[in-house]
């Protein structure tokens, strides 16, 4: 009953307040919503998780790449229940497409310009690379533990890109769950939303603090003017582009 | 632009899919050249068989309304517009002969049903 209201909600802020919110909607909704509580959830463990180890590192004289090991085999839990979440929102949308007896799809799909966008998809390649390229500036670095840290940092930021290639294939070819025109804006905002929440490049803003404490000033100083920038970036973007609804609705005009 | 298959109707599915396609490309919404998607996209989109969307693209294609370039895809067809330009120029011709001969535009109406219900056949042999 709370997942109706929600969803009435949600159909209202994105000027959608005639259609009538459905349960398959609402569990759309909920499911989506859960997933980023569990997504910010994981982020903050892995950050506090991180932390731990650089505590537990600095306590020991001669700290092993075991600690590294650590820290590796955090970051692809994160990976891995990333990807888990994206399937089950994917299973749970599939499941709800499957109970409805009119199908609506659009006779041409909606693009990549349409679902992330061109600044968006610049934005989160331009910080992924700045991100790597922090990663390998510390392989220069004429320290052990720092380059073992670069490397993890490297493989994980990989992964993070990797996943959201991924992730942005299946917004782009994943079956539309719709029943009618306004069913159809309807699952376009979730899937620009969709699209905007992927490449949002938290991952790259958070992995490299892996190494923050013991890479050197310079590098400290890169890691933090490279977040502001982002920061910044990110702002400026937000503000420029309209909209999910608006954004849909001019979709759905034109095509 | 939007295509809608009720699996309550009496109508194939294949034949919902197909009418509104060929509706949507005979006025212009969906214009010459704009590809279409997969056959596997549509039939997941709208829950059908791979086979049904496949055989309404067939009949799309045979009517000329869109054509397959191989792994590119399907694309709305040129030729489907040529069509309606040349019957629409052969209706104008028609419509000249009607108004020569005095007859008048309900009876000129009525003998184009009555070619069309017989075909092509008699159409060309009269």
């Amino acid at each position: 009953m709370r997942d109706i209201q929600l969803a009435g909600a949600w159909l209202a802020r994105h000027g959608l307040g005639d259609t009538q919110p459905t349960p398959a909607l609402a569990t759309r909704l909920a499911v989506r919503r859960r997933a980023d509580v569990a997504d910010s959830v994981m982020l903050a463990a892995l950050i506090i998780a991180v932390a731990l180890v650089q505590v537990s590192r600095m306590g020991d004289d001669h700290p092993g790449p075991r600690s590294w090991v650590a820290v590796a085999a955090l970051v692809g839990a994160v990976l891995l229940l990333r990807f888990l979440l994206d399937r089950w929102v994917r299973a749970v949308d599939r499941r709800a497409a499957a109970g409805l007896v009119r199908r609506a799809t659009h006779p041409v799909p909606p693009g990549w310009r349409t679902v992330v966008g061109v600044p968006q998809l610049t934005f989160v390649v331009a910080s992924t690379g700045g991100a790597l390229a922090l990663a390998a500036s510390a392989l220069t670095v004429d320290d052990a533990e720092v380059r073992y840290g670069a490397v993890v940092l490297l493989i994980g930021l990989t992964g993070v890109a990797a996943g959201i290639a991924v992730r942005i294939g299946h917004l782009l070819t994943r079956p539309v769950v719709a029943d009618g025109e306004d069913t159809l804006t309807a699952d376009l905002v979730m899937r620009i939303e969709d699209g905007r929440q992927a490449t949002t490049p938290t991952f790259q803003w958070t992995l490299p603090v892996v190494l923050f404490g013991t890479a050197p000033g310079w590098w400290g100083a890169l890691f933090v003017a490279l977040v502001v920038a982002g920061l910044v970036a990110f702002v400026a973007i937000q503000r420029r582009t309209p909209h999910a609804a608006a954004a849909a609705r001019h979709a759905m005009a034109t095509r | 632009m939007i295509v809608v298959i009720d699996s309550s109707s009496a109508v194939p599915p294949f034949e919902q899919l197909r009418s509104q396609l060929a509706k949507q490309i005979q006025d212009h919404t969906l214009v010459v050249g704009t590809r279409l998607p997969t056959v596997r996209r549509l039939a997941a989109d709208l829950g059908l068989a791979v086979n049904t969307v496949g055989r309404a693209y067939r009949e799309l294609e045979e009517a000329g309304l869109i054509e397959t370039r191989g792994r590119n895809g399907s694309f709305v067809s040129a030729a489907g517009q040529q069509a309606q330009e040349k019957a629409r120029r052969a209706a104008e011709s028609y419509a000249a002969v009607v108004v020569s001969l005095g007859i008048d535009a309900a009876e000129a109406v009525r003998i184009v049903q009555a070619a069309l219900r017989t075909g092509p056949a008699t159409s060309t042999s009269t």
